[in-house]
């Protein structure tokens, strides 16, 4: 086990999306009922993709704290190789995690899909890792090699039903994509101001800058080597 | 009437870490992949990367089946009176149908070259050489068929070395960078007791530690600290040759600063010097980014095949530190 974790203390600063959204709407209910949701999937991704546990099996019972920053909850996952869990914690509930993974929820379904590169997302500081980070990168290789389609992998355990669930599903990928576009707008015409006048700050610096370097005494070249 | 062959055309070598990321690079247009078993006789040993044996021979049918070729890298040094993980490595890479072998040390090279001769046998960028002499000797006694240039030289001098040698060369044209001492470096050893070139991982995430103060990342490599990014400003690799460290008052990057290689527009000039293939560094990074670096690169030594001008677009994002460089190929500061 790490370092005692019991809140959100840094981090990339959530986006406005319809995940930011859905996390205010999502506060009230208690954590509970989502537990069945995260007990379907994990239960699904062990049953789909074992090589994600056989490739973990060298750590030692590591603890991962997912943290999706939009949301106001966070996610325990125990990779063990017979009975993993998932489990979501408040985002004040005192865990002890071997590594915290922290960033928005798009981003940690992308990585976990493999759509994003980790390294990418660790250069642009769109990721926050601590911890134990052989556990993370543990974890992020054997989740990058597995190929996983949360919603397929789901949708495969529900049988009869995973038609018309797979209906909903598109139904709802649709309706997010719309509120996606349309927050996009938003923020847009929110910033646009506070953008016009940075670039207006921008160009005075430049200005500035060149006026300075043109009254500089130009200086001896260097020659040497690196 | 006689015709000058058409010469052959560049061959795109891509990295996979894992199963999924051999099947996208084949799937992107990789001519040949290389990888490594999951263990120390590689030198991208990480935790949960790398092949199990069931994994290598269905990543050679999957290759094999698209017409791509699948390299194994065994190019670490065997550790004093154990070369028994790294035989066993040839062994299996021979028997399971590895189209070659990446080999560093020379005692493994002789072993490969009187165990299995008719495998195909490559030379590391791990072994480091870098002369005609050195590469000739690699040639007459090991039989190595192509040597991974260390990334130490300038299009001019592969161009001469090309014409003084019996054997194809490979270059890296993409992704992370060392500091030019490949197979020699013991800085991450020095720190963590671990060698990259005996343990197969610079670095080892085991000794890396992140710490996020405040707006500041903190990155460490046991009890050095590496480097301190501040807020917005792109992170780099936590390896101790890229660490900006505090000298006379200021900090800097004394040895390297994080950036990647990137020499795709490059690609002409380097057909021209006689290089035989296209390495692109990245055995650790996921799938994504095999997918979009091979992509590119097909795109690219497709177009240097047809005699048409290469662009490229979409990789900076993927670079190490948000950075590109070519490297010691212009050696802009000589």
């Amino acid at each position: 086990m790490g370092k005692r974790d019991t809140a959100r203390s840094s981090g990339p600063a959530p986006q406005l999306s319809p995940v930011l959204f859905a996390g205010f709407a999502l506060r009230p209910l208690p954590l509970a009922l989502l537990q069945p949701i995260l007990g379907v999937a994990v239960r699904a991704i062990h049953q789909r993709h074992p090589d994600i546990f056989e490739r973990l099996a060298d750590l030692d019972g590591p603890v991962y704290l997912v943290d999706p920053v939009d949301l106001p909850f966070r996610f325990e996952l125990v990779p063990d190789p017979d009975r993993p869990s998932l489990r979501a914690l408040a985002e004040d509930e005192d865990v002890m995690p071997t590594a915290t993974i922290r960033g928005s929820l798009l981003t940690l379904i992308d990585l976990l899909e493999g759509r994003i590169d980790g390294d990418a997302l660790f250069f642009s500081r769109d990721l926050v890792i601590e911890g134990d980070t052989e556990a993370v990168v543990a974890l992020r290789n054997a989740v990058d090699g597995a190929e996983v389609d949360v919603a397929a992998d789901v949708l495969a355990r529900l049988g009869p039903l995973a038609t018309p669930a797979g209906l909903a599903l598109a139904g709802a990928r649709a309706l997010f994509s719309r509120a996606a576009a349309d927050l996009e707008t938003l923020r847009s015409a929110v910033i646009a101001p506070a953008l016009r006048r940075t670039e207006s700050h921008e160009a005075a610096i430049r200005g500035l800058e060149e006026k300075l370097a043109s009254a500089r005494p130009t200086r001896r070249a260097r020659t040497g080597g690196p | 009437m006689t015709t000058t062959p058409a010469p052959e055309p560049l061959e795109l070598v891509c990295p996979a870490g894992t199963p999924a990321a051999l099947r996208a690079a084949v799937d992107a247009g990789a001519d040949s992949v290389y990888l490594g078993f999951r263990d120390e006789t590689n030198a991208r040993n990480f935790p949960g990367l790398n092949f199990n044996r069931r994994e290598l021979a269905d990543g050679i049918a999957y290759a094999h089946q698209r017409g791509a070729k699948v390299l194994v890298a065994i190019n670490t040094f065997p550790k004093a009176g154990n070369p028994g993980p790294w035989h066993r490595a040839v062994d299996d890479a021979a028997d399971l149908g590895a189209d070659a072998v990446i080999l560093a040390d020379i005692g493994l090279a002789d072993y490969a070259a009187r165990t299995h001769p008719d495998l195909r046998r490559h030379l590391s960028v791990q072994a480091s050489a870098s002369n005609a002499e050195a590469i000739r000797f690699y040639h007459s006694a090991f039989g190595i068929k192509r040597v991974v240039l260390p990334r130490v030289l300038t299009v001019a001098e592969i161009a001469s070395l090309n014409s003084r040698i019996p054997v194809e060369t490979e270059i890296f044209v993409f992704g992370g960078l060392c500091v030019m001492a490949e197979g020699r470096c013991a800085l991450s050893s020095y720190v963590t007791g671990l060698s990259p070139n005996k343990d197969g991982a610079c670095s080892p995430a085991s000794h890396v530690h992140y710490e996020e103060q405040g707006d500041t990342l903190v990155t460490r490599l046991g009890d050095v600290t590496v480097n301190r990014f501040a807020s917005g400003e792109p992170a780099g690799y936590p390896t101790l040759c890229k660490g900006r460290y505090v000298t006379a008052g200021r900090a800097s990057y004394l040895f390297e600063e994080p950036t990647s290689l990137s020499v795709v527009t490059m690609l002409p000039e380097l057909a021209r010097a006689g290089v035989r293939a296209l390495k692109i560094e990245g055995r650790q990074r996921g799938r994504a980014y095999v997918a979009a670096v091979v992509a590119a690169f097909r795109k690219a030594v497709d177009a240097v095949a047809r005699g048409e001008p290469v662009s490229v677009d979409g990789l900076a994002a993927l670079t190490e530190g948000g950075r590109e460089t070519a490297g010691a190929y212009e050696k802009t500061w000589r």
